[in-house]
């Protein structure tokens, strides 16, 4: 007997994503950490700052020395104390917050562009296409990531400051990162590629004399977005690692800027003195990685068509 | 060489390394150097050959690392095959939560954590360990434990699925149903098709554990190859990073090449197919 289904089990099935996902606790708690730390970067050191009166703003951007307060403890000028140098740890935190949440945009949006790109070509066109991806994916997928991104920063650090300062050492790391995280994006995007490329839907769209363009773009990639979307936020967590990882090993972001890797660096020779210079950064990088990780996870259960 | 450099030592310094060479030449020496086995001599410290301070940091790195990879398999297979036959029970949630933590929490998070403890057992007056440094066995323990850590925790989540795969096969059922005790069944059936898998992990696991040690080796000031790869980038010693990197790329590529060895060996069907 062919099994018709309800009325209330159809009308369960229709509902919006986002009922499955903020059913899941954890997500929920998650996309909240998420979104605090996102607007933290963005708002918190002009917030942070404009709390005191105007003559001594300068004292929390993060680069003023306070000389009376060097390897401060928290106080109501310095929340969460001062480092080595007497700057202000929250603002550096919020900048090294800034520096994370770059690094992990820039490196998704490559990861996005170029691993979805070349997955949807060697998924729908096959052949040598398909063999000239798929090779230069597992070339790359072989290598240990880290130490790809290691050794380019190691390579091009030093050209990288000469040319463009900062900004080049920041955009260098996320080069290097994403060049690491692409080929996982790739295999994911063509393997779901392959089997929605022979699904009904896409032969009948065939048959009625759709392009192929249209056909990619209308009828598959629509497909494969929830795909991309999860993988994305997946590796958004190793990013902020790996990034950390790098200026912590002194190859990633330099001073004056902040990273919480290098925080953590600066500050683990004084950890029997002052431990929580070490701490403070170290938490909000597990706190980062495990959100993005829920989060991942979260969305994976309530975007997933097979899961529901 | 700084702004009084000495024109005459100048070009005599440029001359000795070859870098008044055109490129092509440099390369084509440097191949011919390579394949005699002639990694040419540092920057930093110009009386020693590469090959020298290679050979200094091998040995240490390799013991670093095979001690963690033992541990981290005498950590992470017990505790995949704990919570696999405690499937869905307190005991597997809570051992895996603690195994996924391991693997997600980066070292330079752990590191810290392990020399406070450590401090506070030192200033209680109970016998601590070395933070820093190598040589003798105390100096080992802390490094290779927060090196493993991660490893363990990546080799108990693929053990973990690797044992409920095979729990759910037909041969195990039939084994059951022979009424054979739960304890033969896992032991003589389940386990050895589940340690199968754990070979494939051989590859990522070494990866894992020479990015790990660049980071382990460099806080606890361990003199191994990634110290010495940090330090040679530090200080521009270009024939020292060039010989780095060529050898952490041999040793990825060999470890790959072990693990399909190994699989074909240890599994017929590979074999077949």
């Amino acid at each position: 007997m062919i099994d018709i289904p309800k009325q209330s089990e159809q009308t369960k099935s229709i509902r919006p994503w986002w009922v499955y996902f903020f059913r899941n606790r954890a997500a929920t708690i998650s996309v909240i950490a998420v979104l605090i730390t996102l607007l933290s970067a963005l708002i918190g050191p002009t917030l942070y700052q404009r709390l005191l009166p105007t003559g001594q703003r300068h004292v929390r951007d993060g680069i003023y020395q306070d000389y009376d307060a060097i390897n401060g403890s928290p106080s109501a000028t310095h929340w969460l104390g001062t480092d080595y140098l007497g700057r202000d740890t929250l603002t550096r935190l919020f900048m090294a917050l800034r520096v994370s949440m770059t690094v992990a945009i820039v490196v998704e949006s490559i990861n996005i562009g170029l691993g979805c790109g070349l997955g949807l070509l060697a998924g729908y066109f096959g052949g040598w296409v398909d063999l000239l991806i798929s090779r230069a994916a597992d070339m790359l997928f072989a290598f240990p990531g880290l130490l790809f991104a290691i050794l380019v920063s190691a390579v091009f650090g030093s050209t990288a400051r000469e040319l463009y300062g900062g900004i080049g050492r920041l955009l260098l790391v996320a080069t290097a990162l994403s060049l690491v995280s692409w080929p996982l994006m790739a295999r994911l995007v063509r393997s779901e590629t392959l089997s929605l490329k022979s699904r009904d839907f896409v032969m009948a769209s065939r048959g009625l004399g759709a392009s192929q363009f249209r056909i990619i773009f209308k009828h598959i990639l629509p497909n494969v977005m929830w795909l991309i979307i999860v993988a994305a936020t997946v590796d958004v967590a190793s990013v902020i690692v790996n990034e950390a990882t790098l200026s912590l090993l002194g190859l990633g972001i330099e001073e004056p800027a902040a990273s919480l890797g290098l925080m953590i660096f600066r500050a683990v020779g004084k950890i029997e003195s002052h431990p929580l210079q070490v701490f403070i950064p170290a938490a909000v990088i597990t706190t980062l990685v495990i959100a993005f990780s829920f989060l991942g996870d979260g969305l994976r259960d309530a975007l997933d068509p097979r899961s529901r | 060489m700084g702004g009084r450099q000495d024109p005459v030592r100048y070009v005599f310094l440029r001359h000795l390394y070859g870098l008044d060479q055109p490129w092509y030449q440099q390369y084509f020496t440097y191949i011919s150097h390579l394949l005699t086995g002639n990694l040419g001599y540092s920057f930093k410290y110009p009386e020693r050959p590469v090959w020298d301070l290679i050979a200094t940091g091998v040995p240490v790195s390799l013991q670093l690392g095979s001690l963690a990879l033992v541990i981290s398999v005498l950590i992470g297979v017990p505790a995949g095959i704990f919570a696999a036959v405690w499937q869905n029970t307190w005991r597997d949630t809570s051992i895996m939560g603690f195994m996924l933590a391991l693997y997600s929490i980066p070292s330079f998070v752990i590191i810290p954590v392990v020399w406070v403890i450590d401090l506070s057992l030192y200033r209680a007056g109970l016998p601590a360990l070395p933070v820093a440094g190598w040589g003798t066995p105390q100096h080992m323990i802390l490094p290779v434990l927060v090196l493993a850590a991660a490893n363990a925790g990546f080799i108990a989540r693929i053990m973990r699925n690797s044992m409920l795969e095979v729990m759910r096969q037909d041969f195990v059922r039939t084994a059951r149903a022979k009424g054979l005790t739960e304890r033969l069944v896992l032991r003589r059936h389940v386990l050895r098709n589940a340690l199968l898998p754990l070979l494939t992990v051989l590859g990522p696991a070494t990866a894992f554990l020479i990015t790990g040690a660049f980071v382990v080796e460099n806080l606890f000031a361990i003199p191994g190859i990634g110290y010495l790869s940090i330090q040679a980038i530090g200080q521009r010693d270009y024939p020292v990073i060039q010989s780095t990197t060529l050898l952490l790329a041999i040793a990825v590529v060999v470890m790959n090449l072990i693990t399909d060895f190994g699989y074909t060996l240890a599994d017929p069907r590979v074999r077949i197919e």
